[in-house]
């Protein structure tokens, strides 16, 4: 058993949860699978890895809150990017913070499928290993061995944070914070186009939105009960996967992430048609940092950005 | 069974450009899914499976079923050319030939109880269907549970073999066998091109995991409605609905206004089961308010209630919804856990 089986087992055996929520190996070589864990003798299934992208911190929310009720303490697997979540929960008042049992892990980075598929070609990965600062996959008459950092979601290539930095316990080394000097890099090359550019570009992606709304679902801020695009009287917005409709979604919601994505990612690697969801939010969390120096999930006492009001914060916009 | 050289492709998709509207497999940002396409270069057929299905040819996402203003009521017109269909798989025609019973009702219906969709009917009639075997299956296909393979023929007009140097080409249908006919740079295949098929489909099944016996799992539904296997089938489902907007078999769909009262269009669009609004009432009641009451009704329609109408499954094997499922719900595992549940 791992360490990290070990601990859940013990948090189970003595009560101090009654569910435990990580990851398990799943069906395909590049994916891992949420497991809710209830008996101690099931802690075994529990595995962290590469490919545990899910942020299983919106079990906690939306329709699942069922899933607090039933239970008296949860304990959940976090990365640094869950635990943000959680302390964002927190703050927001989604979610007692004695009701959570953290237990964290130190992360590497989680894999991008899009990524793998490009380096592979297109060949289907059957096998894949970790071997030091490399990834070797493998697939029908074929062998690759990449760094792992070229296969690295975005997110976690700009991560600063890959250390649950809100835990109850931590199982392995922390990495500590990381050093990141061109984190909003991918913004910053964004701004520098023309408004026609960044217009077609949007255009262009949010047109091949097919509206499923696996990026909301997954999404642990997005937690309200009814969404507004699933209000329809009066209904906000066109219901058809339409790309005046899909820009409204997608921007609706990127301003409804402001000073609350924690740029986790899930988002992205669930989108089935593979868009561009992060652009826009890291637009808007730079922006949140530059006139409020604020980053969502780091201080459990802080009030949220945007429920809060101060002095002196930037009032560009108003005055001029 | 006729064979041309793989260099002839685009002379064999232009002669059918002639007399339809030519659909095919081509890319869409950085994915695939099947277009109209107007010449050769369009085609991008490096995946086994396209991202997204081929329902939307005759189902689209989008679909404007009449607009309305102050002069009167206007329905689309039909299409000019019928259809024609490059680069699906067998999987795929299969799904289009499932959801043509549901919109054409072909099923064995009482003619007065029958409805016929005119969206579809206008779009599907006199089309082509053209499959191309799979020679490398992948890990996520499943078509060898439902009786089909990668060489399956079954409801293809046209069916394709990419060999070495030819394409081998099958006319299943009179309408496929005539088009084949009328191509002067088709030739008929010898005894050689016979073997490597043989060992093309070979070399093809043994990349295919042996199949599961799903004989009993009609029956096994049947009986399990309010069993607590749901809770533990469910519990990570997240809602979202892309796996019933991927599948090639899901066809719910959505009606909605669009406009004024003065003007404004009448727009059908996908739906999916798995959404919380799907089910929910004017009343604000939602009789499948929580996610397993959801995750069983896309299992149950597919593999039981649609079995009761149709005589078969409503799922084709392709895998899609395998490989897109953010919270790896798997349906392979879903069934394998279904027909080991003891009651």
């Amino acid at each position: 058993m791992t360490e990290l089986q070990n601990k859940i087992r013990e948090l189970l055996e003595d009560h101090t949860v009654d569910l435990v929520i990580g990851w398990e190996n799943g069906s395909l070589p590049l994916v891992s699978s949420p497991v809710f864990i209830k008996k101690a003798e099931d802690a075994g299934k529990v595995n962290f890895d590469v490919t545990c992208r899910n942020n299983l911190t919106t079990y906690l929310t939306k329709d699942r809150r069922q899933l607090g009720k039933d239970y008296q303490k949860i304990g959940i697997v976090v990365k640094g990017c869950d635990a943000r979540s959680v302390v964002l929960y927190v703050t927001e008042n989604q979610v007692k913070r004695e009701k959570v049992f953290l237990i964290g892990v130190p992360c590497q980075g989680v894999l991008e499928k899009k990524k793998i598929f490009d380096i592979c070609e297109g060949r289907e990965v059957l096998e894949k290993r970790v071997e030091g600062e490399n990834i070797i996959f493998k697939g029908h008459a074929f062998e690759i061995k990449v760094p792992f950092n070229d296969v690295l979601s975005d997110s976690c290539l700009g991560c600063r944070y890959p250390d649950a930095r809100e835990f109850d316990a931590f199982i392995g080394t922390p990495r500590g914070e990381l050093e990141k000097k061109d984190e909003f890099k991918v913004v910053d090359d964004f701004e520098k186009k023309t408004p026609e550019e960044r217009w077609a570009y949007i255009k262009d992606e949010y047109s091949r939105c097919i509206r499923c709304y696996a990026c909301r679902n997954v999404c642990p801020s997005c937690y309200c009960n009814e969404c507004f695009v699933d209000h329809n009287d009066p209904q906000w917005i066109g219901k058809t996967p339409e790309v005046t409709d899909n820009i409204i979604f997608h921007l609706i919601r990127n301003l409804h992430l402001a000073g609350r994505c924690v740029d986790c990612g899930a988002c992205v690697s669930a989108c089935p048609v593979n868009l561009d969801l992060r652009i826009m939010n890291k637009k808007v969390e730079k922006e949140m940092k530059d006139r409020f120096n604020y980053t969502a999930g780091l201080d459990i006492n802080e009030k949220p950005a945007m429920a809060t009001y101060c002095e002196n914060e930037k009032q560009d916009f108003i005055m001029g | 069974m006729y064979k041309f050289k793989i260099v002839y492709l685009p002379e064999f998709l232009e002669y059918l450009q002639e007399k339809y509207t030519l659909w095919a497999p081509a890319k869409s940002g950085t994915e695939t899914e099947f277009k109209v396409i107007s010449s050769f270069a369009e085609i991008d057929q490096s995946r086994l499976n396209t991202t997204l299905n081929p329902k939307e040819i005759f189902f689209p996402r989008r679909e404007v079923l009449f607009s309305y203003d102050e002069n009167g009521i206007k329905t689309p017109p039909p299409p000019e050319k019928p259809v024609a269909v490059w680069g699906l798989r067998t999987c795929d025609t299969r799904s289009i030939r499932m959801l043509d019973e549901v919109f054409s009702n072909a099923h064995q219906m009482p003619e007065k109880e029958m409805f016929k969709d005119p969206y579809w009917i206008n779009k599907y009639a006199d089309s082509l269907l053209i499959s191309q075997a799979c020679r490398q299956p992948l890990s996520t296909c499943f078509c060898n549970w439902f009786n089909s393979g990668p060489f399956d023929e079954t409801g293809s007009d046209i069916f394709v073999i990419k060999g070495e140097v030819n394409y081998y080409l099958k006319g299943i249908s009179d309408k496929g066998q005539e088009v084949l006919a009328g191509f002067a740079k088709a030739e008929q295949t010898d005894e050689k091109d016979a073997a490597e098929i043989k060992d093309l489909q070979a070399a093809a099944e043994s990349y295919m995991s042996p199949a599961l016996d799903i004989s009993d799992l009609k029956s096994k539904l049947d009986k399990i409605w309010d069993d607590p296997l749901w809770e533990e089938i469910g519990a990570k489902c997240i809602n979202c609905g892309a796996c019933a907007y991927i599948c090639p078999t899901c066809h719910c769909f959505d009606v909605s206004d669009e406009g004024k009262a003065g003007k404004g269009k009448r727009v059908r669009l996908w739906d999916a089961c798995m959404f919380q609004l799907f089910t929910k009432e004017a009343s604000g009641h939602n009789p499948r308010s929580n996610s397993l009451n959801r995750v069983r009704q896309r299992v149950m329609h597919k593999y039981n209630y649609f079995v009761d109408n149709y005589q078969k499954f409503l799922c084709t094997g392709c895998g899609r919804c395998v490989s897109v499922c953010p919270v790896n719900m798997d349906i392979r595992e879903i069934i394998k856990k279904i027909l080991a549940h003891e009651i």
